[in-house]
C-alpha cells in the first residue's frame, strides 16, 4: 500500500492528517593504524503521523506500516492533539500547512549500490599508510560513509512531496604524539554534501593524508599561540562552525520565541532587532540557501511542506530575517524561511538551519593577509563552546600561523580565541573572494526537546577580524 | 508493541540463531521505547509527540572476521526476512575484507532479567498535574515518559534483559528579567505532591533572581559548583577523559594522570557504580561491568574504562566498558562540607547551580571550558547578594579537583540522564557539590 493510500484508510475526525515516511540507508567502512576497525550498515524506517484539531497539532510515531497500526497512532495523536488543547500554546490554522506537490533528488552520481566495503576498505588502508610518515603519528584513521535518505511527505490537503538525498564524505585524522605533547590534524568532519561514491579521488586523498600526517608532526615542534590582541584571519572551515554557532542558532526563532530556553537555549535577539540590528560589519552578508546544488542541507521543500526559497537573512551587515517555520513566523508576526525539519520519522520539526551562508566579498588572500602587521591565521575547528544566548564564545582550532608584516611566518599550536558575537561580527574587516571560497556541511548538529541531531550546510570564503583575544594551550 | 515484549527477542533470536553456519556468531542489541515527549514553553504544551521505536543492531561474526548492521525491529516475521538477508549480505562483503587481528567473539556472559515497571498514571493524567499547577510560571522545558528497553543475545547463549518504565519534567522557571532557575523532576513512581514541592521548591528559589545581576569582572574567584554543576563537568570526561583507547591513541585528556606525573587532590575519589541501579551493567556485546570500578581513588589513576576490544589491541585488560569507552553510571566520593555550611565556607565568591556548554579547550593540560547558567549567585562574607551575568570560564581539572579542592559537600545528589538523541537514555550521575579556592574566568 503506497503511503498516499494508508493515508486514506485513517479513520478520525480531524482538520489535517500528514504522514511523512522516512527511510535512512547508510553504509560505514573505518580504517585505523592499517586495520579495518568497522564495516557496517544502518535501515531506519519509520512513519510521523501529524494531526490538527482545532488548531492545536499533534504527532504520534511508529516504525510499522500495518494499517491498523497506522490507524492506531493517528488514534493516539488525536488523544494527544485533544488532551493538549487546553494547554496549547499557540493554535494555529491551515495556513502553517500549505499545499505542496514536488520532488527532489540530489545530484550524487553513484549511490550507495556502489558503496563496496572490499574496495574501500583498500582506498582507506592506503590513506592511513600515507599518514605513517612517522613513528610519532601513532594514530592515523580514515572513515568512509554514505547515507540515503528518502522521505514522502503526503497530508489530507493533497500535499505529496517525495524527496531523495544521498550524502557522502572522507574523514581523515592524524595524531602525532613524542616528549613535547600530542598534535592532532582532522579533515572531513566538515565536509559532507550530497555527492555519493563519485566523491572518491585517490589521489586528491592521499595527498591530503600526508599532509595531514605532515602538519600534526610539524605542530609538536610548533610554538604555543601568543595571548594577545590582534588581527584573525579564519580560513573557510573554521568559518563554518563560527557562522554556525554565532549566526545560525541566534537567528533560529523558535529560541527568540523561547522554545528551546531549557535546553539549547535562548538568543540575544529580539524580535524588534529585525530590520534594525547592525548584526556585523556592512560586509556582511548571510543567506539562507537550500537551493544550492550539491550543498548539504539542500531541498525542495522542509518537513512540512514549506517551499525552500534563498533568503538574506543579514545584508550589508543589517539583520533581515530569521530562521524560522510557518509556525514561528504566525507567531512572531515575522517573516523567517522554509526550514522546519525533523531529525528522522521519529521527531516533530522545529525550527532548524539548512544551507546558512556567508556570501564571497572582494578581497583576494594574499589582499588580506597583506593588511596584516601582527595576527593569526587558524584553521580547522578543535573546540567550541557558546552561552544558551549565544553571545560569550570561546572556539579552538588545530593549526595557526603567525603573520608578521603581511606575511605569514612561525607555525603556531594550540590557538583559540574568544568573543562576543555582535561585537565579533563588527570587527570584519575583509572579507574574501570568491578563490577564498569553500562549501561545507556539518551532520552533527543537536537541539531540541527530545533532541534532534541534524545536518545542515555552511560555506564562507576566508574572513579577516580586528583586534580579536587569541590565546593558547597550558595552564 | 511487541517489540517492547522479552519473548519477542528471543524468538526472533533463534530463527536468526539457526541460519547461522558452523564459523558464524551473531550478537543481537536491543534499544526500544515507548515514549511521550511533551515539549513545553510558557507552562503550556508546545508540541506532543508519541514514539513507538524499536531498533536492533546485529555484530555478525565469521570466523576472523565481523561486520555490523541495524535494522528497525517491530516484532514480526518481516524483521527475520530482512535480517536473514542482512546475514547473507554479510558474507557476500566479508569475502573482501580482511581479518579482524581484536576480534571480539561473543561469549557466555550469562543470563539476567530486570524490569522495573512500575504503575504510572495515564500520561494525560500527569501532563494534567504538571500544568495545572504551573499555570501561573514561565515553565519550559520537557515531560517525557514511557517504558525503555536495553537488552543483548547472543548465538552462544548470553541474554541480558533490562527494562524500565519512568518519567522526567526535565524544566527551568523564568522571571520577567528572564533569569532562570533548573530543575528535574523523575522517578519511577508518580508523586502529585512531590512534584507540587519541586516546582514550588523553583518558584522560591526563582524569587532570588529578581535582585539586579552583578557583572562580574574575569580573574580568578572562590566558587561553590552545587551538584549538578559537578554533574556537568563529570560528562567531558566521556569525551576521552577516561577512555583506555583515547589515551592509547594519544587523544585522551588525563594522560597526565594516567601516566603518574599528576594527582588531584587526595579528596577527589571517582568510580563507575552501577549499583546506582539507573544503568544496565551490561554493554551492547552483553558483557557484565564490575558492580564498582574505581577509576580515580584519592587523587591517583585507578582505572579507564576499558573495552574488550581496546583490550585485545593494546593487551591490557578489559572492563567490560561500552565500546565508546564512556561513563555510564558515575559517582563521586563525598566529602564533609555540610549543606548548612556552604555559604560560609565559600564566604566571598560565586555559587553556580548549573554549568552550559562544556568542551576540552586543551586536552593536554585537561582544561576545558564552558558557561555558567541559570541560577548562580556573587556570595559576600557567608550571604547571598545578588545573581550573576553570565561568565564563561577556562579551567583545568586537575586544579578543580586537585590543587583547588578544597572540599566536597557530605551530601550527593543523582541526575538521570534526560538525554533522548535518537533514543532516550538510561543512566545517570551521583555526584556532590565542591568547593573550589580558585576557579578561573575569562569573559
Amino acid at each position: 500500500m503506497n503511503l498516499k493510500q494508508l493515508l486514506s484508510t485513517i479513520k478520525i475526525e480531524a482538520d489535517y492528517i500528514s504522514l511523512r515516511e522516512v527511510k535512512t540507508t547508510s553504509s560505514y567502512v573505518s580504517v585505523r593504524n592499517e586495520v579495518l576497525e568497522g564495516v557496517g550498515s544502518l535501515i531506519d524506517h519509520g512513519l510521523m503521523v501529524e494531526v490538527m484539531i482545532k488548531g492545536q497539532l499533534a504527532y504520534a510515531a511508529t516504525n510499522s506500516f500495518m494499517p491498523s497500526d497506522v490507524q492506531k497512532a493517528a488514534e493516539v495523536a488525536r488523544d494527544s492533539a485533544l488532551a493538549a488543547h487546553r494547554f496549547g500554546l499557540y493554535h494555529f490554522n491551515e495556513n502553517v500547512r500549505p499545499k505542496i506537490v514536488g520532488e527532489y533528488k540530489s545530484p550524487a552520481t553513484k549511490g550507495i549500490e556502489h558503496f563496496h566495503p572490499g574496495d574501500l576498505t583498500d582506498l582507506l588502508m592506503s590513506l592511513t599508510t600515507a599518514m605513517k610518515i612517522h613513528d610519532h603519528v601513532i594514530s592515523r584513521s580514515a572513515s568512509y560513509t554514505i547515507a540515503e535518505i528518502d522521505s514522502h511527505f503526503v497530508a489530507t490537503n493533497g500535499s505529496d512531496v517525495k524527496q531523495s538525498i544521498v550524502r557522502s564524505n572522507i574523514g581523515l585524522s592524524a595524531t602525532a604524539t613524542s616528549e613535547k605533547g600530542t598534535q592532532k590534524r582532522t579533515y572531513g568532519d566538515d565536509k559532507s554534501a550530497q555527492v555519493g561514491v563519485e566523491l572518491i579521488d585517490k589521489n586528491k586523498f592521499l595527498s591530503v593524508a600526508n599532509k595531514l600526517a605532515t602538519e600534526a608532526l610539524m605542530l609538536l615542534e610548533a610554538e604555543e599561540c601568543p595571548s594577545e590582541t590582534m588581527d584573525l584571519l579564519l580560513a573557510p572551515d573554521q568559518m563554518f562552525l563560527q557562522i554556525h554557532e554565532s549566526i545560525g542558532h541566534p537567528l533560529e526563532l523558535d529560541r527568540i520565541l523561547g522554545d528551546e530556553r531549557n535546553y539549547a537555549g535562548w538568543s540575544f535577539v529580539k524580535p524588534s532587532d529585525f530590520g534594525n540590528l547592525r548584526y556585523g560589519s556592512s560586509l556582511m552578508n548571510v543567506t539562507f540557501d537550500p537551493t544550492v546544488i550539491g550543498q548539504n542541507a539542500s531541498y525542495f521543500a522542509d518537513d512540512i511542506g514549506a517551499v525552500a526559497t534563498r533568503e538574506y537573512l543579514i545584508r550589508d551587515g543589517i539583520l533581515e530575517r530569521g530562521l524560522g517555520s510557518l509556525e514561528s513566523q504566525k507567531r512572531l508576526n515575522l517573516p523567517g524561511v522554509s526550514s522546519q525539519r525533523a531529525t528522522s520519522w521519529n521527531r516533530a520539526p522545529i525550527d532548524r538551519m539548512a544551507n546558512v551562508n556567508l556570501e564571497a566579498g572582494s578581497s583576494s588572500f594574499d589582499q588580506m593577509l597583506g593588511s596584516i602587521e601582527r595576527g593569526v591565521f587558524m584553521q580547522t575547528t578543535r573546540s567550541w563552546s557558546i552561552d544558551d544566548y549565544r553571545n560569550k564564545f570561546q572556539f579552538g582550532c588545530e593549526h595557526a600561523q603567525l603573520i608578521e608584516n603581511g606575511k605569514l611566518t612561525k607555525l603556531l599550536k594550540n590557538p583559540n580565541y574568544r568573543g562576543i558575537t555582535a561585537p565579533f561580527w563588527n570587527q570584519l574587516k575583509m572579507v574574501g573572494d570568491i578563490s577564498t571560497f569553500e562549501v561545507g556541511g556539518l551532520t552533527n548538529c543537536g537541539k531540541g526537546e527530545p533532541n534532534q541531531v541534524i545536518f545542515v550546510g555552511h560555506a564562507s570564503p576566508a574572513c579577516l577580524f580586528s583586534n580579536i583575544e587569541v590565546f593558547g594551550g597550558g595552564k | 508493541m511487541e517489540a517492547l515484549n522479552s519473548s519477542a527477542l528471543e524468538i526472533f533470536s533463534q530463527k536468526i540463531f539457526n541460519e547461522l553456519l558452523a564459523d558464524e556468531a551473531l550478537t543481537i542489541s536491543l534499544s526500544a521505547e515507548e515514549t511521550l515527549f511533551t515539549r513545553l514553553s510558557k507552562a503550556k504544551v508546545r508540541q506532543i509527540t508519541n514514539l513507538i521505536q524499536a531498533f536492533l543492531d546485529l555484530t555478525f561474526v565469521k570466523g576472523n572476521k565481523t561486520l555490523s548492521f541495524t535494522i528497525p525491529f517491530r516484532g514480526v516475521e518481516e524483521d527475520v526476512i530482512l535480517a536473514v538477508k542482512k546475514i547473507r549480505e554479510s558474507r557476500t562483503w566479508m569475502e573482501k575484507l580482511p581479518e579482524d587481528p581484536y576480534l571480539v567473539r561473543p561469549a557466555f556472559y550469562g543470563v539476567t532479567k530486570e524490569e522495573n515497571l512500575h504503575s504510572l498514571p495515564k500520561n494525560e493524567e500527569m501532563l494534567n498535574g504538571i500544568l495545572d499547577y504551573a499555570n501561573h510560571v514561565d515553565l519550559a522545558g520537557v515531560f517525557s515518559s514511557g517504558d525503555v528497553v536495553r537488552a543483548t543475545i547472543n548465538s552462544v547463549g548470553q541474554f541480558h534483559w533490562f527494562k524500565t518504565r519512568n518519567f522526567y519534567l526535565d524544566y527551568s522557571l523564568y522571571n520577567e528579567k528572564q533569569k532562570a532557575v533548573k530543575s528535574l523532576f523523575a522517578g519511577n513512581e508518580w508523586d502529585a505532591n512531590a512534584l507540587r514541592v519541586n516546582l514550588k521548591e523553583s518558584e522560591d528559589k526563582l524569587k532570588m533572581m529578581d535582585r539586579e545581576s552583578k557583572k562580574i569582572e574575569r580573574g580568578s574567584y572562590r566558587v561553590y559548583l552545587a551538584p549538578s554543576a559537578v554533574s556537568e563537568l563529570l560528562g567531558t570526561l566521556s569525551w576521552g577523559g577516561v577512555s583506555m583507547g583515547e589515551h592509547k591513541r594519544g587523544n585522551g585528556s588525563l594522560r597526565d594522570l594516567w601516566e603518574g606525573k599528576k594527582k588531584m587532590s587526595p579528596k577527589f575519589s571517582l568510580t563507575e557504580d552501577f549499583s546506582l541501579g539507573m544503568s544496565p551493567r551490561f554493554n551492547e556485546k552483553g558483557e557484565v561491568s564490575p558492580s564498582v570500578l574505581p577509576l580515580i581513588e584519592k587523587g591517583e589513576f585507578k582505572n579507564f574504562l576499558t573495552s574488550t576490544r581496546t583490550a585485545n589491541e593494546y593487551k591490557v585488560e578489559s572492563n567490560m566498558a561500552a565500546d565508546w569507552e564512556g561513563l555510564r553510571s558515575p559517582v563521586i566520593a563525598t566529602g564533609t562540607l555540610a549543606r548548612d555550611q556552604i555559604l560560609k565556607e565559600l564566604g566571598t565568591g560565586l555559587y553556580l547551580s548549573d554549568l552550559h556548554y562544556l568542551n576540552w579547550s586543551d586536552r593536554e593540560t585537561a582544561r576545558l571550558t564552558g558557561m555558567t547558567r541559570y541560577a548562580c549567585f556573587w556570595v559576600e562574607n557567608g550571604e547571598i547578594k545578588s545573581p550573576i551575568q553570565d561568565l564563561r570560564f577556562d579551567e583545568s581539572y586537575y586544579n578543580l579537583f586537585g590543587d583547588s579542592l578544597v572540599d566536597l559537600t557530605n551530601f550527593a545528589e543523582i541526575s538521570p540522564s534526560t538525554g533522548s538523541y535518537f533514543q532516550r537514555d538510561v543512566g545517570g550521575t551521583k555526584t556532590p557539590g565542591i568547593l573550589v579556592s580558585d576557579f578561573k574566568f575569562t569573559l
